[in-house]
């Protein structure tokens, strides 16, 4: 429904790249076209999460029936965004933050936009959790009921933190170039920036890691490969975003940045995979209990996903190591396939964890028992166990609106060029 | 006090009647079971396992284990279901659950814990069961009460007396002179998945 709006925003901004010799003579025209076109963006983005509220508003009333969710499988493509969008969230934090923490060379003026990517996405992760909650009005009780031993409330916590913390970090930024912040005080920002971007994503993955009930989820590696995987994700959204904007008209990124950034994505992806690796080994090599997640992952029902984002990952991690590949075009072919590689990964995740039952006796089969009911149990998990309804596609398309609005807002109201080129 | 339950599973007929009773006492949603007889093997309900003619057939009524170490009760944000100090039961609050299904993420034990996707109709025009017991709720996660409501009226849970195989047992677990002590003490017995750790109150004799 609102999905090809949203498609048709990421195209006009993403998808094509200027050749060099050309840009220049452009440059002036662009400019005030890019104006015109972020309003339009603005105004698309807004429509679209409206939208996305309208529906939200009718799975309350409607009832949760209405997503594919069920008592076996009581998590889906909400919780999934979710933890795709925090680790989106990461790389515009660690990146900006990384250099100033440790006083070596940045990414020339990318940091401020790269934040600005970090606090969208949190925005989004924020909101699939908001709207997977069967009873969104008592959030209140988070706050006043809170059970501090829950990894759900940990990360609730931190989430916050998080966001405040990267507005924060925006601001100090801003201040710093007008030179009311001093170099020292950002310095201590950035750290304490980078501390929380790692602990975010550490305890996103303990409220799957720290459950002994699903083997695919209880492993130690879950909260380091969670870091890698948000670094993949996040690197692979700063590099699509400045090369859309470099096109647009709205900052120069210098060559070199480029190269880095490219040469960072393939040095994490190639974590990534390890990480990948030994977790696959980890689970196979006894040949005992571990073997069903994968063959599950490798054979089963999840192998689009999994064949999905070992490609996908090596494509992005062939152009960014191969120096004749890194042009402007497959750069950000490097980045999307990042991204939708770690989407990939948080997919198999989801729900690769519900697809293996512990206890998978057949008993009485009623609508609210598994998505597929009507046959048994082998059939309800024959392929995968849940697959979206078209309300939440709609509703997870609202917030993802919802995010992109946030990030237009901020490259049209906030000062987001690099303090040199004004 | 530590109630638990113990149950003669070798002996169970899969007649239903302990998830019918469990269904009519607390007034279940109409598409919910708190309490479900699976079927060891099969394909479908009551089916054997294996192959002609070496077939099998046994079941296992199967509702919450009211864990001594709950999986459930740690990862509540709010603590909505919480291990009543006093009884051992794993409780669960309906005013306070907000409906994250995190507790169902965590429990081992597969659909024992089921959230009405939708509001909560009984499928009569009128309330069954109970008077005691509280009102269902849309959007919020709900179990095996051990039928809190009874028990606190010193009653046993609905499941056990109905049973015409006489194979649930209820009782206190730690009063050694209790009917379920003995049985545990005189005869062989298994929980379910207890590599978990989770050290559940029901107990199924072998």
């Amino acid at each position: 429904m609102t999905n090809h709006n949203s498609e048709a925003v990421m195209d006009e901004l993403d998808m094509s790249a200027a050749k060099a010799p050309a840009r220049e003579a452009a440059g002036a025209r662009a400019k005030a076209k890019s104006g015109a076109a972020l309003n339009v963006a603005i105004g698309v983005s807004a429509v679209i999460t409206v939208a996305g509220i309208a529906l939200w508003a009718m799975q309350i009333s409607g009832g949760m029936v209405q997503t594919a969710m069920r008592n076996l499988d009581s998590w889906g493509l909400y919780i999934t965004m979710f933890m795709f969008f925090v680790g989106l969230s990461a790389g515009g934090l660690i990146i900006s933050s990384v250099p100033k923490a440790f006083g070596i060379k940045g990414f020339g003026g990318i940091s401020k936009v790269a934040v600005m990517t970090s606090i969208a996405a949190t925005v989004a992760a924020i909101g699939f959790v908001v709207v997977d909650m069967g009873q969104p009005f008592r959030v209140w009780e988070l706050f006043v009921y809170s059970n501090l031993g829950s990894p759900l409330m940990w990360d609730i916590i931190v989430l916050m933190t998080y966001l405040i913390l990267s507005c924060v970090y925006l601001w100090a930024q801003v201040q710093a170039e007008k030179g009311k912040v001093s170099a020292a005080a950002l310095r201590v920002i950035s750290v304490i920036a980078l501390v929380c971007a790692i602990l975010v994503h550490s305890v996103t993955a303990w409220i799957f890691g720290l459950q002994q009930s699903h083997e695919m989820w209880h492993t130690a590696l879950l909260a380091p490969w969670f870091v890698s995987s948000a670094l993949v994700c996040g690197t692979g959204l700063v590099m699509v975003v400045v090369i859309a904007m470099d096109k647009a008209g709205y900052l120069k990124v210098q060559r070199a940045n480029l190269v880095k950034l490219a040469k960072l994505l393939g040095v994490f992806v190639c974590v990534d995979l390890y990480f990948f690796g030994c977790d696959l080994l980890t689970e196979a090599f006894p040949a005992a209990g571990g073997m069903a997640v994968v063959d599950m992952l490798v054979s089963g029902p999840l192998a689009p996903f999994f064949w999905g984002e070992v490609v996908l990952s090596l494509v992005a991690l062939v152009i960014a190591f191969v120096p004749a590949l890194r042009t402007n075009p497959l750069l950000v072919v490097a980045g999307i396939c990042a991204i939708a590689a770690i989407f990939c990964k948080r997919v198999q995740l989801l729900v690769g964890g519900f697809q293996i039952a512990n206890i998978d006796y057949p008993a009485v089969l009623t609508p609210y028992t598994v998505t597929d009911w009507q046959g048994n149990m082998a059939q309800a998990y024959s392929g995968l166990v849940y697959w979206p309804t078209a309300l939440e596609f709609g509703i997870a398309v609202g917030v993802i609106g919802l995010a992109f609005l946030v990030l237009f807002a901020g490259i049209k109201f906030l000062p987001l060029k690099p303090a040199d080129e004004k | 006090m530590h109630y638990g339950m113990v149950i003669d599973a070798k002996y169970c007929i899969s007649c239903h009647c302990c998830a019918a009773a469990c269904k009519i006492e607390n007034n279940l949603p109409e598409k919910t079971w708190w309490n479900r007889i699976m079927t060891v093997g099969g394909d479908t309900m009551e089916a054997p396992a294996g192959v002609h003619p070496r077939l099998s057939l046994s079941f296992a009524p199967v509702a919450c284990q009211h864990c001594e170490n709950p999986a459930c009760v740690k990862v509540c944000p709010v603590g909505a279901t919480y291990r009543d100090p006093d009884t051992g039961v794993v409780r669960q609050d309906y005013e306070k659950c907000i409906g994250c299904r995190m507790c169902m993420a965590a429990c081992p034990y597969t659909g024992v814990r089921s959230f009405n996707w939708d509001e909560p109709k009984n499928g009569t025009d009128y309330a069954l069961g109970d008077a005691d017991v509280p009102a269902h709720q849309k959007h919020v996660v709900e179990k095996c009460t051990m039928c809190w409501h009874r028990i606190a009226r010193g009653e046993e849970p609905a499941c056990i007396e109905v049973c015409p195989s006489r194979i649930r047992f209820w009782g206190d677990l730690d009063d050694p002179e209790s009917d379920v002590s003995k049985m545990l003490a005189s005869r062989q017995h298994t929980q379910l998945l207890p590599e978990m750790g989770t050290k559940p109150s029901v107990y199924y004799l072998v």
